[in-house]
């Protein structure tokens, strides 16, 4: 018997290739879409859980008081872990890093000297290998870090820095590293490199204790400039709210008392980190939060439901053109169980090649997952779970969208079956078909329509002026100050070069190249003093960037002790000063005193993200550390040429050049990841939703078989006869579009709240989405329903 | 005794108003009975070899079937009386077109739990009684109407049955196919002893029955 289904079944799906490949591709696509996204939010979701003791960790933060809003830090003082440690014997373990930030180290290999930059160095102390674990390769936990000369490697930096395969770890063992070309570190212990979801995001270890030698006052230091993360091992989960409230009695033993209002300590468990915003991301990590894997929870199940509902529906509009062979087989002694048995079977197999595709397609979307989210070093993985998964999703499928039109079919009056007066009704309405389609239209639209405002928003980054001008820029670091003027004339005599500045930073903070003060009249108390960025830059940056000058000038002179300062219009709106009143008066930042000589306009000091903020430029011999280096038009050749003068200049130390153009669309890295996200999006709910309306043509079509056949043996036009399939689900569509506009449009003003600087939303953005789905949509079906217009009439009228 | 019908109504109700497709029906038929049933379009013929056959129900009065009486049958033992008594003959062949003709033979004894072997000798029995063993691994799309109506006949016969129901057997064929086909019928009818009750327009066809029912309007005249 099974042999006869198999043979029917091969046989039926190969006489509709077109269907067949419709309903596997499309059920595919769901399922795979549906489990990307969910291995995606489980990785995102599951951040340090491999650590045996990751239910148990906190790491402690602070929140800081202050009357106009509290700030939430990530880092606590350098002496917190050890005083936690003397005065709460109930805490198992407490640790303490620092980074992690980026170092230089030399290597020589007997030959040659190499100098390397390594952005992700983490200064431990000894307890950190026995609170996270990490797969020691060599060396010994528990001392390898007890020596403050060593340094632990991850295999990757192993293999870089001493160019070994995997046997020859060994020899690496025990090698010295140069620590910016000073300090030498002995290599104690090589671990496995860390999966990508973990926050300890360290490509190399160095004891703590290095960190304190080398920086004796910041170590001992309450209050100030502090960089430390702490985490505590508390004996079991639940043991935190006590301890906080311990802690909020105790701090005042350590901190000045107007620091001890302020400041509370507070316990994050360490599963949290990950997804919490309040602290946002340590460096050179990224924070995922909750409501984001929610919402993507959500897509992901409706991507499913949706492609198991459409499955069901083409499978049922495709099984009523065998109701003559459920007549046959009945008339023929066939009983409603064999029929049901047989096309539950059918469909399985088409269910179970989906799902073999499925796997191909969910290893794909992995695949790209990580490389469109290198920057996030996402890795991705198709586990033996996840296949199994799939199926497990399968048998839902079966369930769901097998047995429905199986048990309908199978139902059929064989004299009713045999004469073709199955009426499509009979196989679930064609309203609720109808409501489905426009269902998944509507998130069709919305993704749609959103994706156009994302990426409208993108170019604005991009289009608005900025205030300063920002092409043909590039930046190269000033590694040693006695050379700056060498650097700068030898560059200077080259054709290719026309301008350079040296400061701080650019205009627009990027890359972190922002430094914050706090500014106030001489005669105002220090607490009145307001938040503004300064900015050191020499007589040239004005001109260079072409800021332009309300009032006053530019510096003449970089000096030790500043003495000038060029300020912009927001600073100036604080005092209640005009640009012209504002020269000649003084100001004081926590820096030091200097006097206004010119205000220029304001510029975007942030990125689109942010307002504009008070901004202060000095005219500070210190700090210049960036080269920003206008070049020609033949950028190549300039390029080479700084590449070559910095190397001469600057010899042992590692060459940077960056165009700030790279840079400054650097700070747009969320809302560039959310347009992918969209766009990816866009298009699983596009080819979702076309699948839908597929099946739902196909079934219009076959219910209005007879009639297109009456009208064109009546005289209609093959487009006119077109017109009537293509007015049904335009109106469709323009319901669907009614519903998801509206949507779209709160939560796109919700997201663009988040940017200072934004488009405004208005009706072409809306009405070009839902004119492009209108297109596709109108695309998808002329098939179907031309096919039906062009279709000899006799044909459909014959069969009564 | 194979089969009585006595007084058999069928009807339909549309807008509050009966129309009768079958009106008071009496027929007796008896084993090796070649009956031909004629009447135009429209007049109950099908609807008449639908209740016969049992693929459809009637509203009033008695049927019986070799002792059952079929209008107190559950659906369920109706269905299990036509499988193994009747075979049915349609006059568009209705074979299944992804099976070839041997497989179309074998569908029917598929779901009457035949062992695979004695399946085989049936079908090639059959194969070689109508003389379509060439065929036998063709698709119906492959054959001529008169050769599918053939395979239609032989997969009626599969089964063995009592009774064959054939509504306008020839319908589709030329009158030579017609010929062929109302042969086989007489000689299965005479050699046999299966009982055939046919749907014909043609006077040339009844005239291989033995006796004729005439309808009008559902009504037997
Ligand atoms: N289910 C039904 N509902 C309404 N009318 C029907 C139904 N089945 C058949 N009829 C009508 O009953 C009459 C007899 O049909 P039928 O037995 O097929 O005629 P014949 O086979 O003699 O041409 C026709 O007028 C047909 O339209
Ligand atoms: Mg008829």
């Amino acid at each position: 018997m099974f042999k006869n289904y198999i043979k029917i079944a091969w046989r039926t799906l190969l006489k509709n290739k077109l269907s067949s490949m419709i309903n596997i591709i499309g059920l595919s696509i769901g399922i795979s879409a549906c489990m990307a996204i969910l291995i995606f939010v489980r990785y995102e979701a599951t951040f340090d859980k491999h650590h045996s003791k990751a239910e148990k960790i906190y790491r402690v933060v602070q929140h800081n008081k202050l009357p106009d809003q509290t700030l939430y830090w990530d880092i606590t003082p350098y002496p917190l872990a050890e005083a936690l440690r003397n005065d709460f014997p109930e805490i198992e373990t407490v640790t303490q890093t620092m980074g992690p930030i980026g170092q230089e180290f030399t290597i020589n290999n007997g030959q040659e000297l190499k100098i390397y930059e390594e952005p992700r160095v983490l200064f431990v102390d000894t307890f950190f290998p026995k609170i996270f674990d990490f797969q020691w390769v060599l060396g010994d936990p528990e001392t390898a870090l007890e020596d403050i000369n060593s340094i632990v490697l991850t295999e990757d930096m192993a293999k870089k820095y001493f160019e070994v395969s995997n046997e020859d770890f060994d020899e690496v063992l025990g090698k010295t590293i140069l620590l910016n070309g000073k300090d030498p570190l002995l290599v104690s212990g090589i671990i496995k490199n860390l999966p990508g979801n973990s926050n300890q995001n360290f490509s190399m270890l160095i004891p703590y204790g290095f960190f304190k030698a080398q920086n004796p006052d910041h170590a001992l230091n309450w209050s100030g400039n502090h960089q430390g993360t702490t985490y505590v091992v508390l004996p079991n989960t639940g043991l935190e709210k006590s301890l906080e409230s311990k802690l909020a009695s105790w701090k005042k033993k350590y901190l000045k008392p107007e620091e001890d209002g302020r400041i509370s300590f507070m316990l994050q468990p360490l599963t949290d980190v990950h997804n919490e915003t309040a602290y946002g991301n340590s460096p050179g990590g990224y924070i995922m939060p909750f409501n984001i894997l929610y919402t993507l929870t959500i897509v992901a199940m409706f991507i499913l439901i949706i492609a198991i509902v459409n499955f069901a529906n083409l499978l049922t509009a495709q099984s009523t053109m065998r109701s003559k062979e459920v007549g046959i087989r009945k008339v023929l002694g066939g009983k409603r169980l064999d029929l049901i048995v047989q096309f539950i079977f059918e469909n399985s197999l088409v269910i179970l090649g989906s799902l073999v595709l499925s796997v191909a397609g969910l290893n794909f979307l992995l695949e790209q997952l990580n490389i469109n989210l290198m920057v996030i070093n996402m890795q991705l993985e198709l586990g033996l779970g996840h296949i199994g998964l799939i199926f497990i999703v399968g048998l839902l499928t079966i369930i769901l969208a097998a047995v429905y039109p199986a048990v309908v079919l199978s139902a059929f009056k064989p004299i009713r079956a045999l004469t073709n007066k199955i009426q499509f009704s009979e196989v679930g309405g064609i309203n609720v078909r109808q409501s489905l389609v426009a269902f998944q239209f509507v998130i069709v639209q919305l993704f749609v329509i959103a994706t156009i405002i994302v990426s409208l928003q993108m170019d604005y980054f991009k289009s608005e002026p900025m205030g300063f001008s920002s092409d043909a820029i590039v930046m190269t670091t000033v590694p040693n100050f006695e050379k700056l003027d060498v650097y700068k004339q030898t560059l200077l005599e080259n054709s290719t070069i026309s301008n350079m500045t040296m400061a701080s930073g650019p205009p627009m903070a990027v890359d972190g190249l922002q430094l914050g003060t706090r500014f106030r009249l001489p005669k105002q108390p220090p607490e009145e003093a307001l938040d503004a960025e300064i900015k050191v830059g020499d007589p040239n940056y004005v001109e260079f960037y072409g800021l332009e000058l309300l009032a006053g000038r530019s510096f003449t002179t970089n000096k030790e002790a500043f003495d000038e300062f060029i300020v912009n219009e927001t600073l100036l709106t604080s005092l209640g000063w005009s640009p012209q009143e504002a020269i000649g008066k003084k100001i004081e930042i926590n820096e030091g005193q200097a006097t206004i000589v010119g205000v220029v306009k304001d510029f975007h000091n942030n990125s689109f993200q942010r307002d504009i903020t008070p901004c202060i430029i000095m005219n500070w011999a210190y700090f210049q550390n960036q080269a920003f280096i206008k070049i020609g038009n033949n950028h190549t050749d300039a390029i080479a040429k700084i590449q070559e003068v910095w190397e001469n200049t600057f010899t042992g130390s590692v060459y940077h050049l960056k165009f700030l153009n790279d840079s400054i669309e650097n700070e747009y890295l969320l809302e560039k990841l959310i347009f992918k996200g969209f766009t990816i999006l866009s298009l699983i709910a596009i080819s979702i939703g076309c699948l839908g309306l597929i099946g739902l043509t196909s079934f219009m079509v076959s219910r209005r078989n007879k009639e297109i056949g009456i009208r064109k043996v009546l005289g209609a036009s093959i487009l006119q006869i077109f017109f009537i399939f293509s007015k049904e689900f335009t109106s469709l569509i323009i319901t669907a579009f009614v519903i998801a506009a509206p949507l779209v449009y709160y939560f796109s003003n919700l997201w663009l709240e988040n940017f200072a600087y934004r488009i405004e939303l208005s009706a072409w953005m809306f009405l070009s989405g839902g004119c492009l789905t209108l297109i596709v949509a109108m695309i998808t079906c002329s098939f179907q329903s031309l096919k039906s217009a062009l279709a000899n009439p006799v044909n459909a009228l014959r069969d009564e | 005794m194979l089969l009585k019908l006595n007084n058999i109504f069928k009807w339909v109700t549309t807008g509050g108003q009966r129309i009768f497709l079958l009106k008071d029906i009496n027929l007796e038929v008896q084993e090796g009975e070649f009956i031909s049933v004629m009447g135009p379009s429209g007049s109950g013929k099908s609807t008449l070899l639908n209740v016969i056959g049992m693929l459809d129900t009637f509203d009033e009065g008695e049927y019986n079937f070799l002792d059952e009486s079929v209008h107190t049958l559950k659906e369920k033992h109706r269905s299990n009386l036509y499988k193994e008594y009747i075979g049915f003959v349609f006059q568009s062949y209705h074979l299944l077109d992804e099976l070839t003709v041997q497989e179309n033979l074998e569908m029917p004894l598929l779901y009457k739990k035949y062992k695979g072997s004695e399946r085989k000798a049936m079908v090639a029995d059959m194969l070689d009684r109508f003389n379509i063993v060439g065929k036998k691994d063709l698709f119906p799309a492959q054959l001529s109407g008169g050769q599918q109506q053939l395979v239609g006949v032989a997969r009626a016969l599969i089964g063995k049955p009592k009774l064959i129901l054939a509504d306008e057997p020839t319908g589709n064929l030329n009158s030579q196919q017609s010929e062929e086909i109302m042969q086989l019928f007489q000689k299965l009818n005479k050699e046999d002893g299966v009982t055939i009750i046919q749907v014909t327009h043609s006077e040339m066809n009844a005239a291989y029955g033995s006796r004729i029912i005439n309808l009008l309007d559902g009504r037997k005249i």
